[in-house]
């Protein structure tokens, strides 16, 4: 094990901070990402690239090996990674979700033995929170935690899991035993080879293609141990861990994307491949990358108050479980994942159908689209909405970010 | 009448937990969450309780502790009723 917060790239040159890391990956990311949106194949080859230069690990405290980033480096890293590949950015970071949920609550022997393992770039994980019984809620489940002497018995079927098939261990959810009702969700760590994993069902979507989001189903055993948290408290880590990381993590992303995207368009009106029917000297053009970078100044904005919000709560080990707090955040996500979307729209329509509307585009946008059109399905911006709407009861006041 | 709250209290509360068995006692303590009150249903409770008891919580009032027991919820009751004015 390293105690060093910075690795080297296997045979190439040595890397400082987490974010020159993630930027040097870029290059590769968008070779690869054409080709894992046509096949709707795993990025494979990224996810070793993040193995080997110890991006698996950016969450993981310098005492386990791991770079000890902070939810700042957080952002920067999913900013700069979806920049390259969207998929890889969102395997990224739900892996890394599970990490701060680990790092936060799992018990001392599992934290000090599965760590290290994630910060050497053994171990990525994957996230089970999906029930058929109940789509996405990730606050009940059926499936039942089963006592069997020392250890548990897991039989958990998920219809949506990113890259189920191809994670070393997964944090599931899970009914807190047979007889707790479906609203005791416990957290439990599940490592492949104790755990035997089918992967079910295709995944052909129309972007996202590289998650690889297909269903999954987990049998086996897990020691006691790997209980993360309190037995049936699972909302004390989705509240505190899964949703800010999720909510914050994923608006990243897709600013990283959409922000790559008006770059990639400014570029391309300044050369010989700027399309004969868009002036970059016309007030059209001009307003509607003005408009585009408005709609990602907002998002950057936002995401970056949602962000100091939550560590300052952290800082003082305060809960998040405010409603305030959960608007702001439940906000940045529908925010981000809306005007992410309409940016890249907006340069769709303004690169038009010789060059936005093509597969064989110089500048991805059409894939873009495809991709950030998932963005408010994704923990569906519906319900996220409906949890406002009530959520402003009580918040009467209305206390509003940054005040 | 409980010893705890008046008779209609428990018939409302009751509605908003599904994971609690009708044959089982509503004891003060529980945890209202772990019985099925997600943060959803606390604002059907919020505004089932101000029209049963013709009151409105004060905004200090408004958070999840106040939602969190039985035991909880209907103290808070009793306080805002007895400081609300009635103006004749």
């Amino acid at each position: 094990m390293t105690t060093s917060a910075v690795r080297t790239n296997e045979g190439s040159t040595p890397t400082g901070s987490p974010v020159d890391v993630a930027a040097a990956m870029v290059p590769s990311l968008r070779r690869r990402a054409h080709g894992i949106d046509e096949s709707a194949s795993f990025p494979a080859e990224s996810l070793t690239d993040l193995r080997q230069n110890g991006l698996l690990g950016l969450l993981v405290p310098v005492e386990f090996g791991g770079f000890g980033g902070s939810l700042q480096d957080f952002v920067a890293v999913a900013q700069t990674i979806a920049a390259g590949c969207l998929s890889t950015a969102m395997v990224w970071t739900m892996h890394s979700q599970q990490v701060d949920a680990l790092v936060r609550y799992a018990p001392a022997h599992l934290r000090e033995s599965l760590l290290p393992r994630i910060a050497a770039g053994e171990i990525y994980l994957g996230s089970v929170t999906s029930e058929r019984e109940k789509g996405g809620h990730i606050l009940t489940n059926a499936a039942p935690l089963q006592r069997r002497g020392e250890d548990l018995w897991v039989e958990r079927d998920a219809p949506v899991v990113t890259g189920g098939a191809f994670a070393d261990g997964f944090l599931a959810t899970m009914r807190a035993d047979e007889d707790a009702p479906t609203s005791r969700v416990t957290l439990v760590y599940l490592e492949r080879g104790p755990i035997e994993v089918e992967a079910r069902g295709e995944w052909n979507p129309l972007g996202m293609r590289g998650t690889s989001s297909a269903a999954v189903k987990l049998t086996g055993t897990a020691p006691h141990g790997n209980i993360i948290g309190q037995p049936g408290q699972f909302r004390e880590i989705a509240v505190n861990s899964y949703a800010p990381l999720a909510h914050i993590g994923w608006s990243a992303c897709w600013l990283g994307t959409a922000r790559s995207a008006l770059s990639d368009v400014v570029s391309l009106l300044r050369s010989a491949q700027c399309p004969s029917s868009v002036n970059p000297r016309s007030e059209v053009v001009g307003n509607r990358l003005a408009r585009v970078r408005i709609d990602l100044e907002l998002v950057s904005g936002y995401l970056h108050s949602a962000l100091q919000e939550v560590e300052r709560a952290r800082s003082q080990n305060r809960s998040l479980d405010d409603p305030a707090m959960q608007i702001h955040l439940n906000t940045l996500k529908i925010v981000a994942a809306e005007l992410t979307f309409g940016a890249v729209d907006q340069l769709l329509q303004l690169t038009g159908l010789g060059i936005g509307y093509r597969k064989d585009s110089p500048v991805p946008l059409e894939r873009h689209f495809r991709d950030l059109r998932s963005a408010a399905l994704n923990y569906s911006n519906d319900r996220l909405l409906a949890a406002n709407g009530v959520l402003a009861f009580l918040d009467p006041s209305v206390t509003l970010l940054g005040r | 009448m409980s010893a705890f709250w008046e008779e209609g209290f428990e018939n409302i509360l009751r509605e908003f937990l599904p994971d609690l068995p009708a044959a089982a006692q509503l004891e003060p303590d529980i945890i209202l969450r772990d019985f099925g009150l997600d943060s959803l249903a606390v604002v059907g409770l919020l505004l089932e309780v101000e029209s049963a008891y013709d009151i409105a919580f004060p905004d200090e009032e408004l958070n999840l502790n106040t939602f969190s027991t039985p035991a909880k919820l209907w103290e808070t009751i009793v306080r805002v009723r007895g400081s609300e004015v009635t103006v004749p």
